[in-house]
């Protein structure tokens, strides 16, 4: 890592006095309510009366529960999907958009857009894309002589959910690979063109490695997002009241916190996710220890 | 010293802003006559803010020194604001209460027993629809009190029946009528193959609009009398059942769920749908729409007519500083002069015999429909039921029941599943 300039005396001072608003919010705040949720979570507790010790019952409780199951397993499915997806689509917009072309910027605004949609607005329009019989995308593809689809059945409710959320992610993907591909020398690629190498070449040997740094990166917060994935989705699924046909765990967090007064059991499931996501983080440091170059 | 100037204001500011909208307090105990401040929390949509803030106003001019400061937040919002609330200790003085959760609250203890009150006023519930007094009836008393309720009954498109030529519901209906009079008018009204138009649409999700009131007509039942069985997988109730599924499968003249999400989520306002069982909740709403429509009764089925009532109703909190304060407001709002008030609202219908009868209720300004049928439907009407564990059976059965509304399930092999789900939730929460 490279080391900052070293405050010293006042600068010290203002240093701190400049953190302490957020440290005290990150402690009471976050650190607090992690360490509240831990606890809790060996609680049953109805947010009514106070909280009863229940040990690990909860947490063995989650074993059983088939809803539990059922949303951890379509978190799984969809994660395996969206995080590659996003990597993927976001690194090949982002070379495209990496050039000196005419309206680059218009295209790169355009890419952005969904970042800073409300998911709530955006996924009603998708919605109205979706409908079987009344929707845009099944219009287009019978005009292409295809046969439209129920995209929000059951058998391709998966795939819808995952256009949307890929489609609101690539514009912050496509931030992060812009900086690392401008970060790569054009030198190493004045070199290859000297030596004679092909495009697919360039893209291998000099582009991919070092843009590692960057998907390493986007893969970290795609995962996070992927496992705390809620509000597009539950827009696209929900059907009668607060159920939803495709759940993810944090809609089952939040039904069983505040619908079915199992706050103790909601905590639990909670601190289950964030191990899994900490694991996978875990996993992803040693992949970073192997295959990422840093300059 | 001006080096630190600046980050002294700058974080001085921050602390002060993130310190902003503190609970308002529960105010000083009165002493006969002392000012006293009550919170009422309740939901609703933005416009019954207005009128319960005249209600409040014309129960200030009898009562000086009580001031009711009203909250209104929407539905979800409302029940974890309420949640939290109670969990933190510092609940509103009173609050609104669906009559299904109200068990759920009770019986951990978090409301106010208002039997000592309604012994002190026995004229207060004499003028009151007995139907609805049933939900808050526990066996130490009331520890609630309803303000208005809901029936449920057929809401139809006139406009539509008349172009269809078909004969308006009337109260001699069947369900064979009913899917008979769907079948006629699911149309597809521009030649292109799919249908545009459907006889009949309801939300099958809740048990309120349209199952209950299936299954009782049909001569089943929603739960044992002890509430630990689940009785809607029983013969009687899958005739019921059978039916909603022949008229979305068979027929075709009701959608299914991934159909009906496609046109949002009220066919019947955005005039897709001829008919749909809803209550009077939705009147004020549909007042807007385009085309002339008019209630009647839900239809009959072998064991005679069956519909629902529900109601919205009044709790005090058992943290509350000022209970007997709550309850001059109580007492208010089921007056005469609180439920006319009320009734202007348009979306219940007051508890109070006299005012539920007379011109307040029945002409209501601005309004077409027979609203007579509302109170004709109270003759036959079961009480939602109210349970605990409300909410998490409700969801069992929703969710478990989904999979037959999309048509990727069966209707008799999925019932068995979700009668099983159901009856370990009851377990659960004894």
């Amino acid at each position: 890592m490279q080391a900052g300039v070293i405050p010293k005396g006042r600068e010290r001072l203002t240093l701190w006095l400049m953190l302490t608003p957020t440290l005290i919010g990150l402690a009471f705040g976050v650190l607090g309510s992690i360490l509240a949720t831990l606890a809790l979570s060996l609680t049953k507790w109805d947010l009514l009366t106070p909280p009863r010790w229940t040990g690990l019952s909860n947490y063995v409780a989650l074993f059983t529960d088939e809803k539990f199951t059922r949303a951890l397993l379509n978190t799984f499915k969809f994660s395996a999907f969206y995080v590659p997806s996003v990597v993927a689509i976001s690194l090949a917009v982002a070379m495209l958009l990496s050039r000196k072309i005419q309206g680059v910027s218009i295209f790169r605004t355009m890419y952005f857009l969904p970042a800073v949609t409300s998911a709530v607005a955006a996924a009603l329009v998708w919605n109205m894309i979706f409908g079987k019989d009344t929707g845009i995308l099944n219009a287009i593809i019978e005009f292409f002589g295809g046969n439209g689809l129920c995209w929000i059945c059951s058998e391709h409710i998966l795939t819808a959910v995952l256009i949307v959320n890929v489609w609101g992610a690539i514009g912050e993907g496509m931030i992060i690979f812009l900086a690392g591909l401008a970060a790569i020398p054009r030198e190493y690629y004045e070199a290859a063109a000297i030596d004679g190498a092909s495009e697919s070449r360039k893209f291998f040997r000099i582009t991919l490695p070092l843009v590692t740094p960057s998907i390493f990166f986007l893969s970290i917060i795609t995962t996070i997002n992927a496992f705390q994935a809620y509000d597009y989705i539950y827009m696209l699924t929900r059907r009668g009241q607060g159920d939803s046909s495709f759940p993810v765990i944090v809609y089952s967090i939040y039904r069983n916190a505040w619908n079915f007064f199992n706050y103790g059991g909601a905590s639990a499931q909670a601190v289950e996710l964030a191990v899994l996501i900490i694991l996978l983080m875990a996993f992803y440091f040693w992949l970073e220890r192997r295959y990422v170059f840093y300059e | 010293m001006k080096k630190l100037l600046f980050p002294f204001l700058l974080i001085a500011a921050m602390v002060l802003s993130s310190c902003g909208g503190q609970a308002t307090p529960a105010g000083e105990p009165a002493a006969g006559g002392a000012p006293v401040e009550l919170t009422f929390m309740m939901w609703g949509a933005p416009e019954e803010l207005a009128v319960w803030n005249k209600i409040v106003e014309e129960f200030q001019a009898q009562a000086p020194n009580i001031k009711v400061n009203v909250e209104v937040s929407d539905w979800t919002a409302y029940w974890e604001k309420l949640k939290t609330m109670l969990a933190a200790g510092t609940p509103p003085d009173l609050f609104a209460m669906d009559a299904p959760y109200y068990l759920d609250y009770q019986t951990r203890g978090v409301l106010k027993n208002l039997q000592p009150y309604v012994d002190k006023n026995p004229d207060l519930l004499t003028g009151v629809y007995p139907q609805t007094l049933e939900a808050y009836k526990t066996a130490e008393g009331y520890f609630g009190l309803p303000r208005d309720f809901q029936t449920i009954v057929l809401f139809y498109n006139k406009d539509m029946f008349d172009k269809a030529g078909v004969a308006y519901p009337t109260a001699d209906w069947t369900y064979d009528d009913l899917r008979q009079a769907s079948k006629d008018l699911t149309l597809d009204t521009n030649g292109d193959g799919t249908t545009d138009q459907y006889g009949f649409t309801a939300d099958l999700w809740d048990m309120e609009l349209a199952w209950s009131s299936a299954i009782w007509a049909y001569g089943g039942d929603i739960f044992s009398a002890d509430r630990t069985q689940t009785l809607i997988g029983e013969p009687a109730a899958r005739q019921a059942w059978q039916v909603f599924h022949d008229m979305m499968f068979q027929d075709k003249s009701m959608p299914d769920v991934n159909t009906a999400a496609q046109y949002g989520l009220d066919l019947y306002q955005a005039g897709i749908a001829a008919m749909t069982p809803i209550g009077h909740w939705a009147v004020p709403g549909y007042n807007t729409v385009a085309f002339k429509w008019d209630v009647a009764p839900m239809p009959k089925g072998p064991a005679g007519q069956a519909t629902s009532v529900n109601s919205a109703g009044f709790v005090v909190a058992e943290g509350s500083k000022h209970p007997d304060e709550a309850f001059e407001f109580i007492k208010f709002v089921l007056s005469p002069g609180g439920q006319t008030r009320l009734t202007e609202l348009g979306f219940a219908i007051p508890v109070l015999q006299s005012v539920a009868e007379s011109p307040v209720f029945l002409q209501q300004a601005g309004y077409s429909i027979d609203q007579k049928v509302f109170l004709d439907s109270l003759a036959f009407a079961h009480m939602k039921p109210v349970f605990k564990g409300y909410d998490e059976w409700a969801s069992a059965v929703g969710d478990g029941m989904l999979p037959i509304w999309t048509g990727e399930a069966e209707l008799n092999p999925t019932l068995d599943e979700v009668v099983q789900a159901a009856d370990e939730v009851l377990a659960k929460n004894k």
